[in-house]
């Protein structure tokens, strides 16, 4: 047998099991879901086909407007805050000492926890009568600084942000240090030999070789913060008055809350369209560095 | 070797602030390790503390020991049970997703063929899909072929979602894995099964490491398939003994917490046993790259 | 080309095993021949926890279970958390168990609109008596058709009682407020002595709501009006319910509450009055069972528990709280014959007389008329059980607005809290609501 023919053989059974699951479980659902975005459905009883009046109903809807506009905040911290310090925080424990494993294995565990113990802690945080915050900012004679940092509608979202980019960095973390091991030995001796050492080596091999895991990295938090749910469900529900919704949140109400099954699964849709569109912008930035 | 060495190397100019400057960066370091190692042992310290005493004094350390949280808890949740099968249903979906993932990894990333892009978009939108929305569609699916209630239902779905992440970072871990090591085992005589199995696998190690750990977490935590998709007492997951204490009034947080503590062991463990892997693959990694 | 197609086909062959494997798994003996003439009965509620309401629940289902050998009961316990969730999914996928909680109000309405739920009626005229034994508007958000009842309430959710601190209101000279004006006084005293006068918990935005606005909005409109509004035939942007949010928002900017109010949930709220905190709290009865687990006898002693202030000019009758059937068991239109007799029989067996009995003595409230012995329960208890037996029960808001309706006046509340514009609140509430009655 020619070895092309063995190398597409190959290829189609190394594909295969991995297309069948993902099509069926992944794939199918998430169509037949948009699918009900056309419907007015109450998610019980009779569907009622409405074509895109959901999408319109979406647009002119404020709160969407405003649970993507939370969204945005959420994907903005996480490439600024998650990325750059989960790659510096691997760099930075590569070497395998006593030290570094300790703090290692400390980076991740907010991500071990359970959402309700990060969220009960950081309400203990910004609890407005004597959380840790408010009492901190006192003693520094800061008083004017000192707000109910959850429901306060000007700073509550920011105040959210803090505790999700806190808790989500270990995995980075952890992809980080894998990619970085990844680098042979022969391209750092190479590397020292050219004279790239310290920040010419970090910009000229380091991120150049990693710079694929990097752009995952980027998918994930661009992904991961358009989904974001738990950590905002525990910590303030999405409220004060929706001030901190958010579009899975929004979905969510409206799917298995109010009884608009149909609306909801129009905005599932539309968290698919507009992550897709900012990864494809992410690819278009990302492609034009490189 | 490794970018930190040489930045002392370099620093050798101004070895007279190089170490204080180090030890300033170890006690940032440090200190926030203790930031991200505080919730786990308050989820400790409430976990054995009255509800009074949780509530009354939140950072102090419990007036009494109350164990019995923790093995109410474990009776009241059914826990063993449920840690069997969550257990059970989170290794094998782990399974699935590395072998699955790894395979279709390596057939995109190393070979080109017409679909190539199209099967890499179709596994991008994977990473996109908000799972809730999935519930329902899934449920009269799952229904209909007569699944629902059993470990599949559980262990197909959840491997579905994750088998995204696991390719997208294996794919970038492979890209950057010469491709001079796998000519060399095909003219030994290694078939392309050959050569994935002996040769990229075992230098994959590090993001196989990696995609357990991510994916262990999001299984052994998943709340709504779980909830959803199972009826039996007996094929219960532990997400849902952990819910089991809150009315929807008032949780009682002594056994909450004494539940979750139970919950968050073997992920600490999974974590530190996967993460030496991580770095012995750095050595097998370095000796034959 | 060969090979290929081998493996092409052991691929197949296996998945199809998994395929095998999976469904083999499920149907464990259904369809078991009627040999045996078993009755198979599913029930799903959400009385998972370890509180006493959810165990003398969970009691009465495993006595069903053991006086009746031939009923093979599948019970479900689902925790609170998911319930909703759990039943939203099943009912899309019309899949429904015979036996299931639902809660009276917008869920209730929601599923019978979708044709999922059968009328319990031929309990009713089996057990006239017991029927008869329910406590007024136990039945109004169960009675869909004239004559049909569609659920018996196995619980009594009294929403607003107003919870006082005795020592506080001694130490300070405050006497417990009996109108709005006494209650503005108490709010500026407890004030300028740096006492919270409201503890609230309006994390979860159906409290501020389900609590507060219920009695004092029916204070100031009256029963009728509210039960116009919802029907359309008034409109919650007219100015007296203009006039009630008006009085929400009275408290709001006299700092009746704590800061942060929107940001601590329920339980913490609790917590900040029973620590003395706060002087006084308007919450439900579930107040009652979460202090009895959670708080000391000294700081049980000094609470005290009574009704809302009446308010000076309004329409409304004073001594009310809100309140309603709290939830019941439902039967599935799916469920016939030998099952369906069966399934009749176990709602009998939890919602009947010994099973409210039964619920009653778990200290948590039911909408069946009886009398307690005063030595099963928590003295607290007993005394908003005395206080809202004599009261009159008003509705709930939640109970009677659609579901999207209830959504926009637990948020506007919110909004109300953060300075938002009374008139706004009353447009959406009053649109959300229109859009339900329109279908």
């Amino acid at each position: 047998m020619p070895s092309s023919l063995r190398a597409r053989s190959f290829v189609t059974l190394a594909l295969l099991p991995a297309l069948l699951i993902f099509l069926t479980f992944g794939i199918v659902p998430i169509i037949w879901s948009a699918y009900y975005g056309f419907f007015d459905w109450s998610g019980l009883g009779a569907l009622k086909f409405v074509g895109l009046d959901n999408y319109e109903m979406m647009l002119q809807d404020p709160i969407f407007w405003r649970a993507l506009k939370n969204n945005l905040i959420l994907v903005a911290s996480a490439i600024i805050g998650q990325v750059p310090i989960a790659l510096l925080l691997a760099l930075l424990l590569l070497k395998n000492s006593m030290f570094n494993r300790i703090i290692r294995s400390a980076v991740f565990m907010p991500m071990v926890l359970s959402t309700v113990v990060v969220g009960l802690i950081w309400g203990y945080i910004y609890q407005p009568q004597f959380g840790l915050l408010n009492t901190m900012l006192d003693m520094l004679g800061l008083d004017s600084w000192v707000r109910a940092w959850l429901s306060d509608p000007k700073v509550n979202m920011y105040a959210v942000s803090i505790p999700i980019n806190w808790a989500n960095i270990g995995p980075y973390l952890v992809i980080f240090i894998a990619a970085l091991q990844n680098i042979s030995s022969e391209v750092n001796d190479a590397a020292k030999i050219d004279g790239a050492v310290g920040f010419r080596k970090l910009f000229y091999v380091t991120l150049p070789i990693i710079w694929d895991t990097i752009i995952v990295t980027i998918i994930l938090c661009i992904s991961g913060s358009l989904k974001a749910f738990d950590h905002v469900i525990v910590m303030t529900g999405g409220g004060p008055a929706q001030s901190t919704e958010l579009l899975a949140t929004y979905m969510y109400n409206n799917s298995f809350t109010v009884y608009r099954y149909g609306y909801g699964s129009a905005v599932s849709t539309m968290i698919i369209l507009i992550s897709a569109l900012l990864i494809g912008l992410n690819y278009f930035i990302t492609k034009r560095r490189s | 070797m490794l970018p930190m060495t040489n930045a002392s190397a370099a620093g050798s100019r101004s070895a007279t602030w190089r170490k204080p400057f180090r030890l300033l960066l170890k006690l940032a370091l440090f200190l926030y390790a203790i930031v991200t190692l505080y919730p786990l042992f308050w989820l400790v310290i409430s976990a054995f503390k009255s509800n009074q005493d949780f509530f009354n004094h939140p950072f102090g350390l419990p007036l009494e020991w109350q164990i019995e949280n923790v093995t109410r808890a474990w009776e009241l949740g059914d826990m063993g049970r449920a840690m069997f099968n969550s257990t059970l249903v989170t290794i094998s979906s782990v399974v699935l997703t590395i072998v699955l993932g790894t395979l279709a990894a390596y057939a995109i990333s190393r070979f080109q063929f017409k679909l190539s892009g199209a099967v890499k978009g179709l596994f991008l939108l994977g990473m996109l899909i908000p799972i809730h929305s999935t519930l329902v569609p899934l449920f009269i699916f799952m229904n209909k072929i007569n699944m629902l209630d059993t470990y599949w239902s559980l262990i197909l779905p959840y491997t579905a979602f994750e088998l995204s992440i696991a390719i997208f970072l294996c794919i970038a871990y492979m890209a950057s894995i010469p491709k001079e090591v796998e000519e060399a085992a095909l003219i030994d005589g290694n078939g392309w099964w050959g050569v994935f199995g002996r040769i990229i696998l075992p230098l994959c190690l590090p993001v196989i490491a990696t995609v357990t750990i991510i994916a262990f977490l999001r299984f052994w935590n998943d709340f709504s398939f779980a909830l959803v998709f199972i009826n039996s007492q007996a094929l219960k997951t532990l997400p849902l003994s952990l819910s089991l204490f809150s009315d929807g009034y008032g949780t009682d947080y002594a056994l909450t917490m004494g539940a979750m503590l139970i919950a968050v062991i073997p992920t600490i463990v999974i974590y530190l046993i996967f993460q030496e892997q991580i770095m012995k693959g750095m050595v097998a990694g370095s000796v034959k790259g | 080309m060969k090979k290929r197609f081998t493996w092409v086909v052991t691929l197949i062959a296996l998945i199809s095993l998994l395929a095998a494997a999976c469904s083999s798994g499920s149907d464990t003996g259904s369809n078991e021949g009627g040999s045996t003439e078993k009755v198979k009965l599913t029930i799903w509620h959400n009385f998972a926890g370890d509180d006493l309401r959810a165990k003398a629940v969970r009691g009465l289902i495993d006595e069903y279970k053991k006086n009746n050998p031939n009923v093979e009961l599948d019970a479900q316990a689902i925790p609170v958390d998911g319930y909703r969730q759990r039943l939203s999914t099943v009912a899309a996928g019309n899949e429904m168990p015979d036996v299931f909680f639902v809660y009276a109000g917008s869920q209730s309405q929601e599923f019978y609109d979708a044709g999922l739920l059968q009328p319990i009626t031929p309990l009713a005229e089996e057990y006239p008596d017991w029927k008869a034994n329910f406590m007024d508007g136990a039945f109004d958000r169960f009675e869909f058709e004239e004559g049909q009842i569609y659920s018996a309430p196995v619980g009594l959710s009294a929403t607003s009682f107003l919870y006082y601190n005795k020592d506080l209101f001694e130490r300070y000279n405050v006497t417990v407020p009996t109108t709005w004006t006494e209650l503005m006084t108490a709010v500026k005293t407890f004030n300028d002595n740096g006492i919270t006068p409201i503890a609230l918990g309006n994390k979860a935005p159906w409290v501020a709501q389900s609590t507060i606005l219920g009695s004092l909005a029916d204070r100031v409109t009256g029963t009728e009006w509210f039960l116009k509004a919802v029907k359309g035939e008034a409109s919650f942007t007219d100015q007296v319910f203009i006039d009630a949010l008006a009085k929400f928002k009275e408290l709001v900017d006299n700092k009746a509450f704590q800061e942060g109010a929107n940001s601590i949930d329920n339980t913490q709220a609790e917590q900040y009055f029973i620590q003395g905190n706060a002087a006084m709290m308007i919450s439900g009865a579930w107040t009652l069972t979460n202090l009895a687990a959670s708080a000391t006898d000294e700081q049980m002693a000094p609470i005290e528990v009574t009704t809302m202030p009446a308010i000076e000019g309004g329409a409304g009758a004073p001594g009310t709280i809100s309140g309603g059937a709290g939830g019941g068991f439902a039967l599935s239109k799916n469920t016939e014959g030998a099952v369906k007799e069966a399934a009749l029989d176990l709602i009998y067996a939890i919602s009947g007389p010994d099973g409210q009995k039964a619920i009653a003595e778990s200290n948590s409230m039911v909408m069946y008329k009886m009398d307690l012995e005063n030595a099963n329960v928590s003295p607290l208890y007993l005394k908003a059980f005395n206080v809202a037996k004599e009261a009159g029960i008003t509705p709930v808001y939640d109970a009677y607005l659609s579901a999207e309706a209830g959504e926009a006046i637990n948020n506007g509340l919110q909004e109300i809290m953060m300075g938002g514009k009374l008139e706004d609140v009353a447009k959406k509430l009053q649109d959300a609501q229109a859009r339900s009655t329109q279908q």
